[in-house]
């Protein structure tokens, strides 16, 4: 008897809980988001992919484009794998989101991460951030012509300087060496604070930075841009041609965007595309985003943005593997 | 002239309540930060930035200055009071300042860490006041070149921390380049001594080594011997725990050393405030009169590497302000900050907006006066912490310790790293081999290789180019000066032997 009544409570508490997860469950699914999203960022703060988030969430704040809040998460490590593992493993899960940069093609070519493209769903492409060769301001090359020219007569070839051996500066400088059919002798640093700083001192000849990066010395006249590997001149650097224009066929950018991992309900994938659409839209994101970071914005909805994320992949596969440096 | 009226309108900035307060925040903020290990300025400027958003630009950078230098004060505390070091330039006081407390003299230590660091980080906001542009253009000669010989000089300091065995002080060097070579090779991109592990990537992080090595190897060597703390209630009396004027007279010029060498060491983008510590730290020990002291609680070895700590934080803020490139980890993310703030940091800071500038440079007078009354006033409650019975603290300490290492990077595998280096710490402790080198060397470990496969590329495998160019050329000369000082000197102590007896 006494058993009987123990099976009884167990029974009606269970379905209690039953009936509590599912009262859960169902608004859940009716309007994503119904608790804090985690926005991870696989970089340390201050870097691009930092800058990007913490935009996005600046804008989502002040137009209340959510109910909930977006935190920032950084998950330094690794060249990306940290933060990108980590956000692969949260399967299925549209309450994390991240940041999308060179990194999450490149750390997995190049071997030894947990994660590669397809461990995520593309929810939207932001903007494309474009590279810049600098040379210092009272260098002895006046343009592009003269640095090539340079080359020609010198066959152990100018110094470039770049950040890392796997870095979207190095996969610029080969296509440029390509194109141009020259050859450079590739300085790899840290971090593009090194690169200026090695530019600006004059122990390298040229290098690769990104508009905004270099903002600073070029408004103040250290550095001098010599062509931009763009589809077209940048509004803010109207004085710099593009490499194609100087009969070079270079273009190369980096596609910035936002990820969800693998499985994520399509309903939610919907809403966060929505909600990025209004942040590419508002005019805060355009004066303190893009006009600030000399980026070329974009808006590449959830199927646009696969694609362009595959192009990307086969790009930096195509370089990696001309290089002899791709993991397979 | 121009400059001081500059100031002037600087401090007009400064002094308005809002910012003096935001700068007091900063500051106090900053202390904490430091004291707590694992969140270190970099850290703790990046978690605060957000907070910074809708103020103004130069309220923001005020504060996050403040916590800059407030976390150079900050990282003593821990360092001196329980060995584990609070930031990265705090390893070489943890060295000195902890057998200081043990002889029952935190007090002293903190209090001369404190005045250190503010006439040290006085000197270098006023050199940075009307010299900086200079400073620039020498941070800038600095090339891979220069930073390889700069980084052999900093090698050859670990003659100056031996303990006593020479070779056991090599071995743990020589550990320590060893863990250096783990993670990415930045020239080919290879993974080296990952295990496949992607933790493994970027290397291994010098904090949960030192926090390990020095903290919690200290907490499991003292759980042996627990009754070998010799502080009686005594010693933490009011009278006690202030520096004497024996202390003042001692450090004095360790101050002044470190002020400079910090200055120049941390406007240097690719060195730093930890590398400006340990050279303080081995000048000390090889300009002083009793070098034997060192490492048993010598004051020199906390004064000189406290001052450098601190004036090489505003050293790094040159490049930063003065080029636009960033001088270490923390300004790095400051020049982040700046850019979101629609400032381009470089040189027509100074042109375009010199109230936050100048408005920046005053409230650092402002936060190091603020600072060193803190610290002083806050000493007698500091050392209160070694009233608590070893059988609270010890395990205190290691939840401190696991805290930190998590905190850097939000990742396990930091603790369970930094509890394996404990482990280690304690082995070497009880074997007697220095904690110290192995840190040094695996800090320098990076740098070195790199600069020197960098300086390689450039010159198109020629070593030449490290005695062609002058600056290396000279920082090669003083390291092999260093490093054959003391056979030079025992040859010639057998030379005029032997002369004397023939």
């Amino acid at each position: 008897m006494r058993r009987h009544w123990l099976v009884t409570v167990v029974m009606v508490l269970a379905l209690a809980l039953l009936a509590g997860a599912a009262c859960q469950k169902a608004p859940q699914q009716a309007k994503y988001p119904t608790k804090p999203i985690e926005f991870v960022v696989p970089f340390n703060p201050g870097g691009g992919s930092d800058i990007l988030a913490r935009n996005i969430v600046a804008v989502i704040e002040a137009e209340k484009l959510l109910p909930q809040p977006v935190q920032v998460v950084n998950k330094a490590g690794g060249s990306g794998a940290v933060g990108y593992g980590y956000l692969a493993e949260k399967k299925g899960d549209p309450y994390y989101i991240g940041t999308v940069s060179s990194s999450f093609w490149t750390t997995p070519l190049l071997g030894g991460a947990p994660f590669n493209y397809t461990m995520f769903t593309p929810v939207a492409g932001l903007c494309y951030d474009s590279y810049v060769l600098l040379v210092r301001q009272d260098s002895k090359f006046a343009s592009l012509e003269d640095v090539l020219n340079a080359m020609k007569d010198k066959p152990e070839g100018l110094t470039i300087g770049a950040t890392g051996v796997s870095s979207d500066d190095r996969v610029v400088t080969y296509l440029l060496e390509k194109a141009a059919n020259v050859k450079f002798k590739l300085v790899p640093f840290q971090s593009g604070g090194e690169v200026m700083t090695a530019l600006l001192g004059g122990h390298i000849d040229v290098a690769w930075a990104n508009p905004g990066e270099a903002r600073g010395q070029l408004d103040a006249k250290q550095a001098r841009g010599l062509a931009v590997a763009a589809e077209k001149r940048l509004e803010g650097l109207p004085d710099v041609p593009t490499f194609n224009e100087k009969g070079i066929n270079l273009v190369f950018r980096q596609l910035r965007g936002v990820v969800m991992p693998a499985g994520a309900p399509e309903d939610a994938v919907k809403v966060m595309e929505e909600v990025l659409k209004k942040v590419s839209e508002s005019p805060k994101w355009k004066t303190d985003y893009v006009k600030r970071n000399d980026l070329v914005p974009t808006f590449l909805g959830a199927a646009e943005f696969k694609t362009a994320i595959e192009q990307m992949n086969n790009t930096y596969k195509q370089v990696f593997e001309e290089l002899g440096v791709l993991k397979k | 002239m121009d400059t001081l009226s500059n100031l002037l309108m600087g401090f007009s900035v400064a002094l308005t309540p809002v910012n003096l307060l935001f700068c007091l925040l900063g500051v106090v903020m900053g202390t904490l930060i430091g004291a707590l290990p694992g969140i270190g300025p970099s850290a703790g400027v990046a978690i605060l930035l957000p907070v910074t958003f809708g103020m103004s630009p130069v309220t923001s950078i005020i504060m996050l200055c403040g916590i800059y230098y407030g976390a150079m004060y900050g990282g003593t505390i821990t360092s001196v009071l329980i060995n584990v070091p609070g930031e990265s330039s705090s390893v070489m006081t943890a060295v000195d300042g902890y057998q200081m407390a043990r002889k029952g003299r935190a007090g002293a230590a903190l209090g001369i860490a404190a005045i250190g660091s503010f006439l040290a980080g006085t000197g270098g906001v006023v050199i940075f006041t009307f010299l900086a542009p200079l400073i620039a253009r020498f941070a800038l000669s600095f090339g891979p070149p220069e930073y390889f010989a700069l980084m052999i000089l900093g090698l050859t300091t670990l003659s100056g921390l031996t303990g006593r065995s020479m070779w056991k002080s090599l071995a743990a060097a020589a550990f320590g380049l060893m863990l250096s070579f783990v993670g990415m090779d930045i020239v080919t991109g290879v993974a080296r001594f990952t295990f496949h592990r992607p933790d493994l990537l970027s290397g291994v992080d010098f904090l949960p080594v030192a926090i390990g090595l020095f903290g919690v190897g200290e907490v499991l060597a003292s759980a042996e011997s627990p009754a070998e703390l010799e502080i009686t209630r005594a010693d933490l009396s009011l009278r006690k725990v202030f520096p004497t004027m024996a202390d003042w007279v001692r450090s004095r010029r360790s101050i002044l050393r470190g002020g400079v060498i910090g200055f120049l060491i941390g406007s240097l983008p690719g060195a730093g405030a930890t590398m400006a510590s340990f050279i303080s730290y081995a000048v000390e020990k090889k300009s002083s009169r009793h070098p034997e002291e060192f490492g048993q609680g010598a004051i020199e070895g906390v004064a000189g590497p406290e001052s450098a700590n601190n004036s090489a934080s505003v050293g790094a803020l040159v490049p930063l302000l003065t080029l636009g490139v960033p001088g270490s980890a923390t300004t790095a993310v400051m020049m982040g900050a700046l850019m979101m703030y629609g400032l381009h940091p470089g040189p027509l800071l100074f042109q375009k907006n010199p109230d936050f500038v100048w408005g920046l440079v005053a409230s650092m007078y402002i936060g190091n006066v603020l600072l060193v009354i803190l610290n002083i006033a806050f000493i007698p409650a500091f050392v209160n912490v070694l009233r608590i019975p070893q059988r609270i603290l010890s395990p205190l300490i290691v939840v401190f310790c696991m805290v930190g290492a998590y905190t850097l990077d939000n990742n396990l595998f930091d603790v369970w790293l930094m509890l394996l280096f404990g482990v280690l710490g304690y082995l070497m402790k009880k074997l007697d081999y220095p904690p110290a080198p192995l840190v040094l060397a695996l800090v320098l470990g990076n740098l070195v290789e790199t600069s020197l496969r960098q300086s390689l590329i450039i010159s198109g495998g020629s070593m030449a180019i490290f005695v062609t160019r002058p600056i290396s050329a000279v920082l090669l000369a003083i390291a092999a000066a260093v490093l054959l000082a003391p056979a030079l000197r025992s040859l010639g102590r057998v030379i005029r032997v032997r002369a004397s007896r023939a």
